[in-house]
């Protein structure tokens, strides 16, 4: 089980040069462990809160690791002049990063002090204390909004509505922090017209005016078969891009500004 | 006088419309023939060698250039603006027996069909070079010079595959004239001033040939008025050509003394400046320099007389396509080496100006504009980056990168300006440079640089120390790791004296006075450049394989001396049985999966690669040539890593027999970085790029989709940033996903116009032989 040991966090990869993931070029720090099991999850390896080994190619690989702050900060560091001159640095995603809010709190604290830019991405799936512990040196907050009617969200994907949204008012509340609300566009789950008038409804409610669309891809099937696991979208369509134009028209149609893929 | 003479005629002639775009319609007719040889400057040349017996040679190559200029048959081609064409048939290849007659001999049935540059031969061709030219040069080329002087230590280091010597077959070239010069000046004047050093000193033969090719050009001219005006008068010729065929012939009267006043005018000039020194030396990359800089000043006459943009672009233009026009015929070994035909038109934009700062006008957009539309791989435009460079050039950099063609690829002043620092260059001419060949670097109009002098393959001397020292029971990873270092001495040492040799025979044989008489200082001191005229008088020799050398030595670091998984002695077994069998393979891989390798920002690696660079770098430079220049290292295959890779055997590094080494010079072995290029540049930020005063090559190879939109340019450019910080000397990029380079590979009649970046310069991806196809394809894709 994961601790709350601020110097001590269980990663499953470190990504550098990412250029698609909030501002500037940016070293993604990946935390293990999630409470939700959304079926379309692209990085299934990270729900677990356990160390994970997985079979690839024949291969057994451990493939989440205990590392120090110090070791993430030496990581997070070996970009740092690319952060200086996009204005990129580090973001926390997961899993659900929030599970690790301690660890999380202290690489954030120390980025900031160094002057690097700071993001999470996040479900909000947490007490609300643990946002708490991360906001501060947080200036991105990507904040995932998925199924909103509060039975739906339990049954499919295990998530608590009341907490997410408490989670997100809280971002929004601090000063610091941007906040960006994302939609995963996920057939037969986030994409029908009642969710997503939901998601307008709440994204109005709280005085936001944009939001990332993120349609729903494939990238994570193999990890399911590495892990031995079924995936069950398999068989999903993607998003044809009239339909993709349609939900941006729809959010667009309601002065929501809505930018696919969260690129320019 | 000239300007209103110019004005006054140029407007008819933008005003007229044409049935098709004169870009396009000059295109088409680019390619619209095979390639083919052309013997006529051979002929020429060898006609005039026969009246000259006995006559000093600088005289009799001056005279040769001038019954070329005399003799050689011209053409205007349909909607061309500039006159002067090397070849009257598009692309021919030309050649100069003069150099070595045996190279084409022994290819003569092969030329039309080798894998790589293709060009026919005709059969009457071929039995006149056989009956005439061969026996005439047979026992008086240079290549019989240089080959009676080559010693028995650089033969042995050649048969040993580490060192080659390159320009023994062909003209130095490597050189950026003193093109401001001429175009300040002019031919008349030019030439009143060679006279007085000439009456100064009337014994001297280098002012006598330097004044016989700049008449020779003054009548070449001629010869394109003449041609001009015949046209203009035949009925057939539409009434918008007549208008232009008739200022062409007046300008070209007046550029036989005028300077020039027009952008029009100043690029007639600088062309045919660079068309008198191909017929001269038959060279590769003869190249432009900062053309942005030398002639924005023309740019601003044309704007200020209302020369319309349409017009300025159509006649830059022509120039453009006139850069590809000349392609440069190589055996079948150079042609593999360098693959493609990187002819050298290559272009320095922007850069630091004499003041310390960054030097960018609008003609310098301009050109990046043009290129966007034309993309061909010449001429092969480059920017010169620093920590000053406006956002809007760099943007506008990157959006042309992000075509895909390679071009521009970056230099970055503030590497590159210490580099020649250390050289003794002053900080003026420093602050000046600019690039040939493919990514070497030089000082224009200063420079005699035989930068592209030979290769030395550092992954065959760790491959010989090996060997050398597989019964030593004693051994330690220091004595290996000496053992190399002293190697690469030994050979460094041979590389010299056959590098000398080759510089030798240039003197001896091919001294190129029109040229040397736009270097600075040969006009002051009466030499040509072979003779040690220059004020600048390097030699470079490529240093090549670092990568792969970095990667094997930490696999031998840690497997053997470390771990102790497997003794010296077996892992040679395992070299020399090319890791054979099921257990070979597994530790193959093993040693390529399980061991650091360069290209992923790991100290411990990464610092070997500059540690033994550095050696390298350093040992060089302390050998003086036989002009007193510095020996100068340079980090880059051009295409050499594929030929290079096919001289060395299995390597520790997981690469089997004769695979290629690591591509470019500086990019990590291909497959072999994993975490991005952030981390590529960290690695390659290791090697003091300042050492690598010739030249060092890194490709960087992106997904078209991580350049999308303008943030995609935005991130693109903040990158390149923290290259410049990083003092990395050079960077080039291919932008194309591998779906599409693959399905050009399959379907290439689909892709006839798909330019790929190959090393310092582009080609079309469909003219490149399958292995070097592979090779590009196979370079890790940047993809997040």
């Amino acid at each position: 089980m994961i601790k709350k040991d601020p110097n001590k966090g269980l990663i499953f990869n470190i990504q550098r040069y990412s250029v698609h993931d909030g501002p500037g070029i940016r070293t993604i720090v990946f935390l293990q462990g999630c409470p939700l099991r959304c079926p379309w999850c692209c990085n299934p390896e990270s729900q677990s809160v356990r160390p994970v080994t997985w079979v690839k190619n024949g291969k057994k690989e451990t493939i989440s690791h205990w590392m120090t702050a110090d070791e993430v900060m030496d990581e997070i560091e070996k970009d740092e002049i690319f952060y200086r001159t996009s204005g990129g640095g580090v973001t926390l995603s997961g899993g659900e990063c929030l599970m690790q809010a301690d660890f999380g709190a202290n690489i954030l604290r120390q980025c900031k002090q160094l002057g690097i830019s700071t993001a999470i991405e996040t479900t909000g799936a947490m007490p609300l204390t643990e946002i708490q512990k991360v906001l501060p040196y947080t200036d991105y907050v990507m904040f995932d909004l998925k199924i909103m009617n509060p039975i739906r969200a339990k049954q499919v994907i295990g998530d608590n509505v009341a907490q997410v949204k408490a989670s997100f008012e809280e971002a929004l509340a601090t000063p610091t922090a941007r906040v960006m609300p994302r939609v995963p566009l996920i057939p037969g789950y986030t994409t029908v017209p009642k969710n997503l008038q939901q998601i307008a409804d709440y994204v109005h409610e709280v005085g936001v005016k944009e939001i990332h669309i993120l349609p729903f891809h494939q990238y994570g099937s193999s990890k399911y078969e590495y892990l031995n696991r079924t995936y069950t979208m398999k068989d999903t369509p993607l998003l044809t891009d009239q339909q993709v134009s349609d939900i941006h028209s729809f959010f667009e149609d309601q002065n929501i500004h809505a930018v696919v893929n969260g690129l320019e | 006088m000239t300007t209103e003479t110019l004005t006054k005629v140029e407007r008819p002639a933008f005003e007229t419309v044409r049935p098709v775009s004169r870009i396009e319609e000059m295109k088409h007719n680019l390619f619209k023939q095979k390639r083919q040889i052309s013997l006529e400057r051979a002929k020429l040349y060898t006609e005039s060698y026969q009246q000259t017996v006995g006559e000093p040679t600088i005289l009799r190559r001056a005279k040769a250039t001038a019954h070329i200029l005399d003799h050689v048959q011209i053409s205007i081609r349909p909607g061309e603006l500039i006159v002067g064409n090397r070849t009257v048939r598009p692309r021919s290849g030309i050649l100069s027996p003069e150099m070595d007659p045996y190279w084409i001999m022994k290819e003569i049935d092969t030329i039309g069909t080798r894998p790589q540059d293709q060009f026919d031969f005709t059969k009457e061709d071929r039995d006149y070079y056989t009956a005439n030219l061969l026996p005439y040069w047979t026992g008086k080329s240079m290549k019989d010079f240089i080959n009676a002087k080559i010693t028995p230590d650089v033969k042995a280091a050649e048969d040993d595959l580490v060192i080659k010597l390159n320009q023994t077959d062909k003209g130095q070239g490597h050189i950026i004239m003193d093109f401001p010069l001429i175009l300040n000046n002019g031919i008349g004047k030019y030439l009143e001033i060679i006279d007085q050093k000439r009456a100064a000193d009337p014994d001297n033969d280098f002012y006598q040939a330097c004044e016989i090719i700049f008449k020779g050009m003054q009548r070449h001219f001629q010869r394109y008025a003449d041609l001009a005006r015949d046209m203009a008068a035949d009925p057939a010729t539409p009434d918008y050509r007549r208008v232009e065929l008739t200022e062409m012939a007046a300008m070209c009267e007046r550029l036989e003394t005028d300077k020039p006043y027009s952008f029009y005018e100043a690029l007639q000039l600088l062309w045919m400046t660079s068309i008198v020194a191909q017929y001269e030396s038959n060279a590769s990359s003869l190249s432009l320099g900062r053309m942005d800089q030398y002639m924005y000043p023309f740019y601003k006459n044309s704007k200020a007389d209302g020369v319309p943009a349409k017009f300025l672009r159509e006649v830059l233009g022509d120039f453009y396509l006139k850069t590809y026009d000349v392609v440069l015929l190589r055996s079948a070994e150079s042609a593999k080496c360098f693959a493609g035909f990187p002819t050298g038109y290559t272009v320095a934009l922007g850069g630091l100006d004499k003041y310390g700062q960054y030097s960018v006008n609008e003609l310098s957009y301009k050109m990046l504009d043009l290129y966007q539309d034309i993309q061909l791989p010449q001429p092969n435009l480059s920017v010169r980056i620093n920590e000053q460079i406006p956002r809007r050039f760099l943007n506008k950099t990157c959006e042309t990168i992000r075509l895909g063609t390679g071009i521009p690829m970056i230099f970055n002043d503030e590497v590159c300006v210490p580099g020649f620092l250390s050289k003794g260059v002053s900080l003026d001419d420093a602050r000046d440079y600019g690039v040939v060949g493919c990514v070497e670097t030089t000082i224009p109009g200063k420079t005699y640089g035989l930068h592209d002098i030979a290769l030395f393959n550092l992954m065959r001397v760790m491959e010989i120390s090996m060997y050398e020292l597989r019964d030593d029971k004693n051994l330690t990873y220091a004595k290996l790791r000496q053992r190399i270092s002293d190697n690469i001495d030994k050979y460094v040492k041979i590389v010299t004296k056959g590098s000398d040799i080759v510089d030798l025979g240039h003197r001896e044989f091919a001294p190129i006075p029109f040229l040397s008489s736009l270097i600075s200082d040969c006009l002051d001191n009466g030499k040509d450049v072979t003779s040690g005229g220059a004020r600048y008088n390097f030699s470079g020799v490529q240093g090549i394989g670092e990568p792969n050398l970095a990667d094997s030595l930490y696999v031998i670091k840690k497997a053997v001396f470390e771990n102790k998984e497997l003794s010296f002695a077996k892992l040679i077994d395992l070299m020399e049985s090319n890791y054979a069998g099921d257990d070979g393979e597994k530790l193959r891989q093993h040693f390529i999966n399980d061991f650091h390798k360069y290209g992923n920002d790991d100290p411990e690696v990464d610092m070997e690669c500059a540690k033994f660079f550095r050696h390298f770098a350093l040992e060089l430079g302390k050998y003086k040539n036989i002009r007193g220049g510095e020996f100068n290292a340079g980090a880059y295959t051009v295409s050499a890593h594929i030929p290079l890779g096919e001289d060395v055997g299995a390597t520790p590094d997981g690469r089997k027999a004769h695979e290629q080494l690591a591509d470019g010079g500086l990019s990590p072995m291909v497959g072999r970085d994993h975490l991005g290029p952030t981390a590529v540049l960290k690695s390659v930020s290791k090697i003091d790029n300042t050492l690598a005063v010739n030249g060092s090559l890194l490709n960087l190879k992106f997904a078209p989709n991580t350049l999308k939109g303008d943030a995609g340019i935005r991130k693109f450019a903040d990158f390149l940033m923290a290259f410049t910080q990083l003092k990395i000397r050079h960077v080039q990029f291919n932008i194309q996903s591998r779906e599409t380079l693959l399905d050009a590979q399959k379907h290439p009649e689909n892709y006839g116009s798909l330019v790929v970046r190959v090393a310092g310069y582009s080609a079309f991806f469909v003219d490149l032989n399958k292995q070097i196809q592979d090779d590009i394809i196979r370079r890790t894709e940047h993809n997040l």
